[in-house]
């Protein structure tokens, strides 16, 4: 079929044709009254320091936000549960972001639905909102459990979710034992990390009340014998199934609180259906009698892990993406200390092996200087691994990094491990800041690498530095999620994402004498 | 077959300047429902590139959309930087007109736009800012426009964004600039975005027939040319759920006419550049569009011969709204592509009709959303193909059924005589990729007969 085919190019090619340049030169008439040199002087000022300086003095307009909105979290954490449907209440606007948002991150459907509210009731409030919708969602898509968050809309004028359900119930929408779970999610509080921590613990409090199991603690069949484990805001279906290959290399016996990955990475088989894999419903009141909790991003899981430790009254082994091979060796040592099980040789194997490919590319990656942006947990784990293999992060911009776990806020934290080795002796923390500062940052101070998610990309291009894509979201490249970020082979996967960029650039930059087939 | 939707309050086109009482339809609460209001205006006017367009409200209306629609510009970069307010829980509770303010000044100073657009949101509408009077103070003392568009995403649908900002522009914008005096008349293209960059295929058809373009609304657009929108002699409107208002509201202000059209397909193609000159009311300019059309037309004919060959006879669900509801049928019939399927939950009475003028009585209408009901039919009706937007792509691809993307996350232009044939090739290595045998085939040792090649 190729020799038949007719050349059509598309619009990346399409448009740089002869007939299109002019075209587009033809409009500039209309363009706003500047010279060439007027926008080349106006470009270079943007990127000087004096101008820097004026950018971070801005207060109060936000430039290429790097942070998504509560409920966009509240989904992710809903979509972790057996046959739970998450429902939007407010505007439905929201919703259809938020299926696009997560959709176009991994590439699967997001099934959620929004209880649509309109002007009617922004006077009313949004209760018959809620109890039609209910009915309809439920009629339509069969869940066994519905995960409710709200919006800004909601919250502002104030609707009360947990008295809308009992009217629900009473109505005979929904039947007195069909599970609701619920929380509050204003998108003008936090980001879509504390929407998926409020989500979290939402569904395992009310999970674990209405069970009735808590009358009797100690009396569940499992009782400490298994782990809990909670990975957060996972952008990676990868890391999933990573963490459940170490465990089960410890021989211990665990529930996964909050499994997305099912719903994220489920197969084509022909047959669509809504809902894929999830933590069982039944298994959350049995967490409670768990040997203890293991939680992954602590700064994401606060009130989550709060929860656990005091109704639940168990230990909570809290650390931040474990990341790298001292990330990783922490993680270990955490599960270890939680099972009383050794660390199994599998492992330690493992471990030497990654060692071994780190050590083969450190003389590509020494004293490289990186730009990071990301979430609190991912920017720990990641300023780690840099430091791990003598990269010398730089910028570090964090949107939503104004969180503290154990009254230690993120920022102290990534400063202090900076400060623990000579390779984060340049580096500067920024909290609140947006892609815009990051852009002023590249220019005038630059860097090699810079690792953050999609939206850090055009930042990247105005100061010509390549973008490793690490994250959430990341929409402009196909199948990153599936592969792991967190453990042995997690540094394995990020290790050579880096250093073959970095190798990428000096063939790029290098076609004369350095052009060499061997590094 | 399920009857055409007929709902009572859906009987007016939603574009049109319909009373108070009937606006488009409401969503139903339960449902995975589309886009908001806000989200419909801030698209209708994204595409204005030297403009910046900033959102006030909290960070998510903004974090949560920008850089995430695939309209092209030709320079100006300006309206695809995210700006917004960034509303907290304080600035709820003591308001945020101060930021406004400032984030206005901020703007207007580092970024020199000819023009700021203002989105309101649910929060900033539900707390009463006055945007306004701030955009109004702000723009006389900028002395540039700062444009206030009051879309809330609670007041409804998308589409009612859209006429929301259609009415923002006749507001605010159009009728307050003049065109150069050898600018020579010209028709607006009103609901064209340039997705895909197929407003430039669309303007290079019209350039060969000697047709100028007055103002592009919006699609890579520049602010000041739809300031002198008014002056056109003629007005084309290529989305007719979004902005037929607007050009029905130019047609009584300042008697320019209008007519509905759409450039998928070489019939509907030529049937607009006819249109254009017809309504121009310049006879020379009629002979060329004439001899234009045919010339590209058996051009056309020749070029999609291998791919008619192929496609003939196949069978597609289509699910899409407004314009491309009846106007891809169009398209996918001259390709002998038979339309087994329509989504119509985002289509005018009038879209509907030319759905009904186009698809014979086999088709099925599918007038709400939900994977399960497009998937249904796309089984039943034993469809070769699936032609949506980016939502459902996902669900085709886990049912594996070939699909095509018609939206705005789409990287293909299918506009006019060579966006025929990109679509022609697009569904033929759609359909003919392995891929579909491989994933619809059991893994060899499934197979009841051993595994032949």
């Amino acid at each position: 079929m190729s020799k038949d085919r007719l050349d059509i190019p598309d619009y990346n090619t399409l448009f740089s044709e002869h007939r299109f340049v002019e075209q587009r030169l033809n409009k500039q008439q209309f363009e706003a009254p500047c010279s060439e040199q007027e926008t080349a002087e106006a470009l270079a000022y943007s990127q000087s320091a004096e101008y820097m300086e004026k950018n971070f003095n801005r207060k109060a307009v936000v430039i290429n936000p790097h942070k998504a909105c509560q409920p966009l979290g509240s989904i992710m954490a809903a979509l972790g549960f057996e046959k739970t449907l998450p429902f939007v209440h407010g505007s439905q606007g929201c919703n259809s972001y938020f299926r696009s948002h997560l959709s176009r991150h991994f590439k699967e459907p997001t099934p959620a639905v929004s209880s649509s509210m309109t002007e009617d009731a922004a006077v009313f409030g949004g209760m018959s909102n809620l109890i039609d919708g209910l009915e309809n969602s439920i009629a339509l898509y069969k869940p066994e459990m519905v995960a409710l968050c709200t919006t800004c809309m909601a919250e502002v004028i104030g609707d009360d979710l947990s008295s809308f359900i009992g009217n629900a119930r009473q109505k005979g929408v929904i039947s007195e034992d069909f599970p609701v779970a619920f929380c509050n999610t204003p998108s003008f509080v936090g980001s879509h990390i504390t929407g998926y921590d409020s989500m979290l613990k939402g569904i395992l409090s009310y999970l674990y009340e209405r069970s009735g199991l808590q009358a009797a603690p100690g009396s569940g069949e499992e009782t400490g014998e298994k782990l809990n484990v909670m990975l957060g805001f996972e952008p990676y279906t990868g890391n999933f199934a990573e963490i459940r290959k170490i465990l089960d290399a410890f021989d211990t016996k665990y529930t996964l609180l909050g499994d997305h990955s099912g719903n994220y990475d489920s197969p084509a088989t022909g047959e669509y259906e809504y809902y894929y894999g999830g933590t069982k419903l039944a298994d959350v009141p049995l967490a409670a009698n768990a040997l203890g909790t293991l939680s992954l991003q602590k700064y994401t899981l606060k009130k989550t892990q709060d929860f656990i430790s005091e109704t639940w009254k168990q230990q909570v082994s809290a650390l931040s993406t474990p990341l790298g091979i001292a990330g990783t060796d922490k993680l270990l040592e955490a599960i270890s200390e939680l099972t009383g099980l050794p660390i199994p040789a599998s492992l330690l194997e493992e471990r030497g092996r990654v060692v071994d490919a780190l050590t083969d590319s450190h003389p590509y990656l020494h004293g490289k200087r990186v730009a990071l942006v990301g979430d609190p947990d991912l920017l720990i784990g990641l300023i780690g691994f840099c430091m791990e293999v003598g990269m010398e992060p730089v910028h570090i911009v964090c949107s939503n990094g104004d969180v503290d776990f154990n009254e230690v806020k993120f920022k102290e934290e990534a400063e202090a491990l900076l400060a623990s080795s000579p390779y984060g002796s340049e580096a500067t923390v920024y909290v609140g800041n947006d892609l815009w500062h990051m852009r002023s940052l590249l220019l005038t101070d630059p860097v090699d690498l810079a690792i953050g998610s999609s939206h850090l990309k055009f930042a990247a291009k105005d100061a010509n530095v390549p973008l490793i894509r690490v994250g959430f979201p990341i929409f402009d490249r196909h199948h990153m999620h599936r592969y792991p970020i967190l453990g042995y082979q997690g540094a394995l996967n990020l290790l050579s994402q880096i250093v073959n960029t970095v190798l990428d650039e000096l063939d790029r930059n290098n076609s004369g004498f350095n052009y060499d087939l061997v590094r | 077959m399920d009857p055409i939707r007929k709902d009572e309050f859906d009987s007016e086109a939603c574009g049109s300047k319909a009373p108070k009482s009937k606006p488009c339809p409401r969503p139903k609460p339960g449902e995975a429902a589309g886009g908001c209001s806000f989200d419909g205006a801030q698209i209708t006017l994204l595409p204005i590139m030297d403009a910046a367009h900033l959102v006030h409200g909290p960070i998510a209306c903004a974090g949560n959309s920008w850089e995430s629609r695939g309209t092209l510009s030709s320079g100006p970069s300006l309206s695809q930087y995210g700006f917004a307010t960034d509303l907290n829980d304080s600035d709820i509770i003591f308001g945020g007109e101060k930021k406004l303010k400032e984030s206005i000044d901020y703007i207007a100073g580092r970024f020199a736009p000819p023009a700021i657009f203002v989105y309101s949101t649910c929060v900033t509408a539900l707390i009463g800012e006055d945007m306004d009077a701030v955009c109004k103070e702000a723009g006389d003392r900028l002395g540039i426009p700062v444009i206030p568009v009051n879309s809330p995403g609670f007041v409804g649908s998308k589409n009612l964004g859209n006429r929301l900002a259609g009415d923002a522009l006749l507001q605010y914008v159009i009728g307050t600039g003049e065109p150069e005096p050898e600018l020579p008349p010209g028709v607006n293209l009103i609901g064209e975005y340039n997705i895909a960059g197929e407003m430039w295929d669309i303007e290079k058809l019209m350039n060969s027939a000697g047709i100028a373009v007055t103002s592009r609304i919006t699609g890579d657009a520049r602010y000041k040319e739809i300031t002198w929108a008014h002056r056109a002699k003629v007005n084309m409107v290529v989305c007719s759920r979004a902005l037929l208002g607007l050009a029905k509201e130019m047609e009584s202000r300042y008697g320019i006419p209008y007519f509905e059209g759409s450039f998928y397909g070489a019939k509907e193609t030529t049937y607009s550049l006819r249109q254009m000159a017809y309504l121009m009311n310049d006879r020379d300019m009629e002979r060329r569009v004439d001899r234009l059309t045919e010339r590209e037309e058996s051009r056309l004919t020749q070029d999609l011969r291998p791919y008619r060959k192929i496609l003939k006879g196949k069978r597609a669900v289509l699910y899409t709204g407004g314009v491309k509801s009846w106007s891809v049928i169009s398209a996918l019939k001259e390709l002998g592509v038979q339309v087994v399927g329509v989504g119509t939950n985002k289509s005018t009475e009038d879209d509907v009709r030319r759905i009904a003028d186009r698809v014979g009585d086999d088709t099925e209408y599918i007038p709400e959303g939900g994977a399960t009901r497009i998937l249904k039919t796309v089984r039943e009706r034993k469809a070769d193909i699936m032609i949506a937007g980016g939502r459902n792509m996902y669900v085709a691809m886990k049912e594996q059924i070939p699909f095509i993307d018609i939206n705005q996350e789409r990287h293909k232009a299918y506009a006019g005589y060579e966006g025929l044939l990109r679509l022609a090739k697009e569904l033929t290595y759609s359909l003919a990729n392995p891929i579909w045998k491989l994933a619809s085939s059991p893994a060899p040792w499934d197979k009841e007969v051993p595994y032949d090649r």
